[in-house]
């Protein structure tokens, strides 16, 4: 299962029955799209991408719930995902669909809930295609209720209705209500509010989150307080397991954007937040905070088993543990756990000296072997039990944790600075507090925060993240709340850096080598500066995975049966090259030259590896000459070989092939 | 500095059969949880539990380069090479060949018995010698190590014994003596009743393995734990070699700059090894007769996996609950039900093919793969950036070095030209990395590193776009209320008071100075990761070896882990005891409380809903707009003792399964805001919500008569007044502090004689507090001051007689002494001695 497979790992390769981490995997999730398809969603306008193609809301909102259809599809094949659409009057053509067959009037349910399949997808496809044709195909497809407005009380039942039959019960369902209609209520009926706000509390306590995604223009501007203020205000209240329980305001759940930015802005809410674990924090002896944990990161590489017969059925997987010789399969609650037996080491008892078998090994001790122990009373207590050189699972884990429980505790502050660059080996967590565990966390966390940011500090602590994992030092690195260019706020809260234990840490193989005169780096300097961001950072937002989506999109051709156009991929990570060489090419190339006339061209390395041979090393351009002369192979094997591997290339092979790569290699440069 | 080489070593054991290794003696095992118990054994065994311990470290490293022998003397027979070409080396007997070790060679090592003849060990020391040396005829850099393993009981003819010295220093041997009941100065442990011969062989050792250049003595009970600390395995990465460029070396080759360079590891996550399944052989009817025979022996084999894959035919008919049925039917497939498994098939692997799942669609792909993305093999630079805006928390794994070309001068200054220019205005790199041509691309930043003789590149891999999980959180500052004005205090926003609070928690924790006093007597930073051990890893080697050597973990249970290894699991003392008061302070503004994790509330909402939705409507505009009302519902009675705490989480609202009369909530809020003036009221009634926060003042503790203004210990009842502080956990160094006054005065008071008695009580209280909660400095300084008061005019003379009477309980506390509670003291033992004489 793809999608969360990064969370599943668990550090420990073996003792899959430890793992408890089954809880994301099973967790599916739902997302109902609620489109508003009233007369000005559906106004045209021009396409601000296209000249000369008319779009509306609605073609822009079904686009984004395509859009997010096709990720959805591969990163959660599980979840499922429906459409409704609200102030139009369609009719549901199709009384034999069960679900939502009794929603309310003027709404209607153009995907029912179901996890997503390509028909499905291509189905939306198909529409939107159609709609860019023909700019009216929008409005007649879904003509809009244009004599009043649904009242949103019954657009939340009819949610609840869909939902309620379609998501299974233990998902967490979302619904996308996206209008750009502040006050669908003009009529200010009391009653209207009452009973929106009803349905959204039954909503809400069904355990459905509900995600606003407001459209504002310059004409129609999005004033929340003229009705939703109001009536979302209690959302998050029935929604125990997330953390997502927070005490503020609109931000947090709503979205109010312009119609360019709904897909950027549905992309934050896509993955439905879940906390990875919630464990204290000791801040000192008696005073815990409780954190809630989250996890960025990583994609999973999709492997599945699928049978072939009528049609394509997944295989199910079971491991088992058999004991070889006798083929007999071991029940789980039986195995003990041991140490390697070291190399080739078989059934080594004096007896039993057939170490024909080879492969496997096995540990033979006396039985019954009278251990003696001295008792409580000082008396000698013979025990017939069979002595056991092995531990049991549970013994296992405790020597990973060490006996602890799961947590964070404080060990301490250290300065900023001390937080190294290399000082890493995984990728980092986010925490987050948890008021709900331990009332008080929030300010408590708010002014470590302020105080470490205040006087430029880390934290350190040792964590047990989970009750099988291992306990490991990490860093905490404070994070202030910070708005970005994308409307993206970085969330306050601590950065847990896992650091490396001194088993991680590597030494240096090189200690001593020449180093370039400040003339020469002085002309490096003048084209590193050009090709230099001003302020620039990494941007994390700007590489999509290269392989990752190459993949993806051969995946989506194949489900779709279409052919794929390898030439159409763009990789958005490779080097942006014209732009340098326009910047620097001029400093590039005199940096190359100065390099080459530096007295260190006609340096030799001494002595290290090239133990009492005579020096044969042959320079690149002798090597080039007989390349163009074609008599690469006039050069003997070693030649050859320390050519390519200061080009790192494969030193592998017979003569012959060396003396292809290198003419590959001299053909390509 | 370069990583040594590990491997490439011949260890031989020399191991002591003689009939004395028979005697048998209790020795204390300690399990995990620190009890101990006693278990009976032979010097031998005991002598061997080292040796086994040490050649499990090999099987545990699996170097093929690592080999032992083994040499036994006062064996029964007679076998090795020496005495084979000579003659004159009797009773000593090569058990073991050199080769890598298993675990047959601990079996064989298990079967050692003690003999009926005394061997020597200088004999043996030369078979070993002379052993080693033959198989190592052709290796001679390896490194060559002789642990001699005795109890020294048996005599040893010591003639000639400088040239064996000469011969092991010039093959530059390292001998470890490992002796029972040794003398061991480190331990520290002195044998009583040492026997004449004994005395006269350890002499000779100590003689023996100092005048070597690598020769060290030592008991074998500090050996055996020793084999527990933990232990670097030093790995050397490899160099690997690629290529760094700039620009695009293929059609702009004059422009674009091409280095070759080699990654190697810089850090790398090391994992504890795995463990091996095994599961005792239960006897089944063919084999009963061989059971018969070996009656006495349990056989426990080790296990293999095995996958198999399962196909339901039947799961096409009901698709819709598809998913559900097949959750519960992997559930009971684990427990084996047999009748789920009969809707199963089992499917062998050859038949299956490889696909993706597309949502509930499968696209078929027999290779396991779509082709793949086109990438050469390289690091492509695409930019530099300021180094301040690296965002230190994406870094995603191991980091690696880029070092130029070791073999070409040239490579090694073109590339610390651009590390400089980069490091000049500190810059880093964004760098694309392919590790292989057709190999999925990785980002990531380089950062230059200057050294001394060398310049190089860190690598660190970043994260993709798809990587990055954006998640929004509720903001800790900003909270807004309905009408969209922020709010300046909340129960979620800390105050000033609160602020200044953790500002002292900050400073008293801080580590900068709480690691040991380096050679200047400077205090350290506490903490470094190229010290810290992984705590797991190195348990669990220690729990292998442990099973490894023993035939039995219940009656021999495992020994605590090595205290290197815990040796960060906790602040360090002087910052816990600096940070003490601040602590309290924080516990006390903050008021951090557990409350119950609050339950999941089933559907049963109508109710409230319906009740809810009339007033709220009305709600009026100033209410805050908080969109979680959320609190932990019921509070524990122990936590409802406290005095009115705050309970910020519960601000206001209520769980909604607590929904009894929403009607009144604004009106339970406003009655919550004048409770919360009133800081004495008892408890809230369940269900309600806690007041606002209000801090409340620690109460200062009564003044005693007796107690000097500013003390916390009296001259009345200063043991009493000191002990109970100690018992509060309160702050040990006032306490101290105050005590050593308290004791000075009175001494130095007329008429204090009748006190005599109750002060040299205080005072051996208060050394042995000192003693252990790292207060030795204090006690050194008082017990000085004490002295030269009692000694000059007017002093108390005859108080000073009554604590010579007590001798060195009542002295400085020495180094040594220090050292066995953890702590340290700049006061050597003779100066102790005399202080007191």
């Amino acid at each position: 299962m793809p999608p969360y497979d990064d969370w599943n790992k668990i550090d420990e390769e073996e003792d899959e029955e430890l793992q408890d981490a089954s809880i994301y995997e099973t967790k599916k999730d739902v997302i109902l799209f609620c489109i508003d398809c009233s007369e000005t969603m559906l106004r045209l306008y021009d396409d601000p991408k296209y000249e000369d193609v008319k779009t509306c809301h609605v073609f822009t909102a079904l686009e984004a719930a395509m859009q997010i259809e096709k990720r959805k599809i591969i990163v959660g094949p599980n979840d499922s995902v429906g459409i409704l659409l609200f102030n139009t009057t369609r009719k549901s053509e199709n009384t034999s669909r069960t679900q939502g067959s009794e929603i309310k009037a003027n709404t209607y349910l153009f995907q029912p809930i179901s996890p997503l399949s390509a028909p499905k997808v291509q189905e939306l496809i198909q529409l939107l295609d159609a709609a860019r044709d023909d700019p009216e195909e929008m409005r007649k497809t879904f003509p809009p209720f244009t004599t009043a407005r649904v009242p949103m009380g019954d657009v939340f039942t009819s949610c609840n209705w869909v939902l309620r039959d379609g998501a299974p019960k233990t998902a967490s369902k979302r619904v996308f209500l996206i209008t750009d209609e502040d006050n669908p209520h003009p009529s200010g009926s009391k009653q209207l509010i009452t009973s929106a706000r009803t349905t959204l509390i039954d909503l809400t306590q069904s355990g459905v989150t509900v995600e606003p995604f407001f459209i504002s223009t310059n004409e129609k501007p999005f004033d929340v307080s003229k009705f939703y203020s109001s009536v979302l205000l209690p959302t998050n209240l029935g929604d125990e397991e997330e953390i997502q329980e927070d005490s503020s305001v609109l931000p947090e759940s709503i979205s109010i954007s312009r119609i360019d930015e709904l897909l950027s802005q549905m992309r934050f809410h896509e993955t439905p937040k879940r906390a990875l674990f919630s464990i204290p924090f000791h801040l000192a002896d008696g005073f815990t905070l409780a954190y809630g944990l989250i996890t960025e990161q990583r994609k999973g590489v999709y492997k599945y088993f699928v049978d072939l017969g009528d049609r394509m059925e997944v295989a199910t997987v079971r491991t088992t543990y058999v004991d070889e010789d006798r083929q007999a399969e071991v029940d789980r609650a039986k195995i003990v756990y041991g140490p390697d037996l070291g190399a080739g080491a078989a059934g080594d008892n004096e007896e039993e000296e057939d170490e024909s078998s080879g492969t496997f090994g096995a540990r033979i001790v006396k039985a019954g072997n009278r251990v003696r122990t001295k008792g409580k009373k000082g008396q000698h207590v013979e025990d017939l039990i069979i002595a056991k050189p092995f531990y049991s699972a549970e013994e296992l884990r405790s020597f990973r944790t060490l006996g602890l429980e799961p947590g964070i505790k404080l060990l301490g502050f250290k300065d900023r600075s001390e937080l190294a660059f290399e000082d890493n080996v995984k990728h980092s967590q986010f925490i987050y507090p948890n008021e709900m565990s331990h009332s008080g966390s929030k300010r408590t966390f708010s002014a470590l925060l302020k105080s470490m940011v205040k006087k430029n500090k880390i934290g350190l602590a040792l964590c047990l993240n989970r009750r099988n994992a291992t306990p490991v030092f990490c860093a905490l690195l404070p994070q202030e709340e910070a708005k970005d260019s994308n409307d993206w706020t970085d969330p306050a809260g601590f950065h847990l850096i896992p650091l490396p234990f001194a088993d991680d840490i590597r030494g240096a193989p090189i200690s001593e080598a020449f180093r370039a005169s400040e003339g020469l780096k002085t002309t490096a300097r003048a084209w590193v500066d050009k090709i230099s961001v001003k302020n620039g950072t990494y941007p994390p937002d700007s590489f999509p995975n290269p392989a990752l989506a190459y993949h993806n999109e051969q995946l989506e051709a194949s489900a779709f049966r279409e052919e794929y156009d390898t030439e159409s991929f763009e990789d958005l990570t490779e080097p942006k090259s014209d732009m340098m060489h326009k910047r620097a090419g001029h400093l590039m190339r005199e940096w190359k030259k100065a390099v080459m006339d530096d007295p260190s061209a006609s340096l030799v390395v001494p002595g290290a590896g090239s133990k009492r041979k005579a020096d044969v090393s042959v320079d690149e351009a002798e090597i080039k000459s007989k390349y163009e002369s074609g008599l690469l192979a006039k050069l003997r094997v070693d030649q050859l070989k320390d050519f390519l591997k200061s080009k790192g290339q494969a030193v592998s092979g017979k003569k012959a092939e060396l003396v292809d790569r290198v003419s590959d290699w001299f053909d390509s440069h | 500095m370069p990583a040594e080489r590990a491997g490439y070593t011949v260890t031989m054991f020399v191991i002591d059969t003689s009939p004395s290794m028979a005697n048998i003696r209790s020795v204390e095992m300690q399990n995990s949880a620190g009890e101990t118990t006693a278990v009976e054994m032979s010097n031998l065994q005991w002598s061997l539990q080292y040796v086994k311990l040490k050649i499990q470290e090999m099987i545990f490293n699996g170097r093929k380069t690592d080999q032992c022998g083994v040499i036994v003397f006062g064996a029964e027979d007679t076998k090795n090479i020496i005495h084979a070409e000579h003659g004159g080396y009797d009773n000593v007997l090569e058990y073991i060949p050199i080769g890598q070790p298993n675990a047959s060679t601990i079996a064989k090592i298990d079967a050692l018995e003690p003999s009926t003849v005394a061997g020597d060990s200088m004999d043996a020391l030369i078979v070993a010698i002379e052993t080693q040396a033959r198989y190592l005829a052709s290796k001679k850099t390896w490194t060559r190590k002789i642990t001699i393993v005795t109890d020294g009981e048996s005599p040893i003819e010591v003639e000639d014994w400088e040239a064996t010295v000469t011969k092991m220093d010039a093959l530059n041997i390292t001998l470890v003596i490992v002796g029972v009941d040794f003398d061991d100065e480190y331990m520290p442990y002195t044998e009583p009743n040492k026997s004449h011969i004994k005395r006269a062989n350890e002499e000779f050792y100590k003689i023996l393995t100092s005048s070597m250049h690598s020769g060290d003595i030592g008991n074998i009970a500090y050996a055996i734990r020793e084999t527990a600390a933990p232990e670097v395995k030093v790995v050397k990465s490899a160099l690997l070699g690629t290529v760094l460029r700039i620009g695009d070396v293929e059609t702009r080759a004059d422009e674009a700059i091409e280095l070759s360079v080699k990654a190697s590891k810089a850090t790398a996550m090391a994992r504890p090894k795995s463990w091996k399944k095994f599961a005792l052989r239960e006897s089944n009817r063919e084999d009963e007769m061989q059971v018969e025979q070996d009656k006495d022996k349990a056989v426990f084999a080790q296990l293999k996996m095995k996958t198999e894959y399962f196909i339901d035919r039947n799961a096409g008919a009901d698709d819709d609950e598809d998913d559900e049925i097949k959750v519960e039917e992997e559930e009971l497939l684990d427990e084996g039900n047999p009748e789920v498994k009969k809707s199963l098939e089992k499917i062998e692997k050859e038949e299956l093919v490889r696909g993706f799942k597309y949502g509930t669609t499968y696209a078929p792909c027999p290779d396991g793969q779509f082709p793949r993305l086109q990438t050469r093999k390289g690091i492509d630079i695409c930019g530099f950036f300021p180094e301040k805006n690296f965002r230190r928390e994406l870094s995603m794994g191991d980091i690696q070095y880029i070092w130029a070309d070791p073999s070409s001068p040239q490579q090694q200054v073109a590339l610390s030209s651009i590390v400089q220019a980069m490091a000049d205005t500190k810059r880093m790199a964004i760098a694309r990395w392919v590790s292989r041509d057709g190999m999925d691309p990785k980002m990531g930043v380089l950062t230059p590193v200057v050294q001394d003789n060398v310049h190089f590149l860190l690598w660190s891999q970043m994260p993709f776009a798809d990587d990055v999980r954006k998640y929004t959180f509720a903001s800790l500052d900003t909270l807004i209320n309905k009408k969209g004005q922020v709010l300046k205090e909340h129960p979620y926003l800390p105050t000033e008071e609160q602020l200044e609070a953790m500002d002292k928690f900050v400073d008293a924790m801080d580590l900068v100075d709480a690691g040991d006093k380096d050679e200047e007597g400077n205090r350290t930073p506490w903490f470094d990761p190229s010290l810290s051990f992984n705590p797991a890893i190195h348990r669990v080697k220690q729990a292998m070896f442990h099973a490894a050597v023993v035939k039995d973990v219940v009656s021999n249970p495992l020994p605590p882990p090595h205290p290197e290894t815990l040796k960060y699991f906790d602040p360090p003392k002087r910052v816990l005891k600096r940070a003490r008061a601040a602590v309290e302070e924080c516990k006390a503004v903050f008021k951090v409380k557990e409350g119950k994790p609050c339950p999941i509330v089933l559907p049963k909402k109508v109710a409230r809903a319906k009740v809810n939705g009339h007033e709220h409507a009305n709600d009026e505009d100033d209410d805050l707009l908080l969109l979680d009302r959320k609190q932990p519902v019921e509070r524990t009675p122990s936590q409802m003792s406290v005095v009115e705490e705050a309970a910020p989480a519960s601000s206001k609202g209520k769980a909604p399964a607590n929904a009894e009369d929403s009607a009144t909530e604004s009106e339970s809020e406003e009655e919550l805001l004048l409770e919360k003036k009133v800081p004495s009221t008892p408890a809230p009634k369940q269900g309600r919500g806690a007041p606002l926060p209000t801090p409340a003042r620690s109460v200062s503790p009564m003044i005693d008569a007796g107690r000097a203004p500013g003390r916390i210990i009296g001259n009345t009842y200063p043991l009493k007044d000191f002990q109970k502080n100690l018992a509060q956990g309160d702050v040990v160094s006032k306490a101290v502090e105050d005590l050593s006054a308290v004791i000075a005065e009175v001494v130095m008071k007329p008429f204090s004689s009748r006190r005599t008695d109750e002060m040299l009580q205080c005072m051996t209280t208060l050394r042995k507090t000192c003693l252990e909660e790292d207060e030795i400095d204090a006690w050194n300084a008082f017990i000085r001051d004490l002295k030269s008061k009692c000694l000059s005019r007017p002093g108390n003379p005859g108080f000073w007689q009554h604590v010579k009477k007590v001798g060195r309980d009542l002295g400085l506390i020495s180094k040594q002494e220090a050292k066995k509670q953890g702590g340290d003291s700049d006061v050597s033992e003779n100066e102790a001695g005399e202080f007191i004489s």
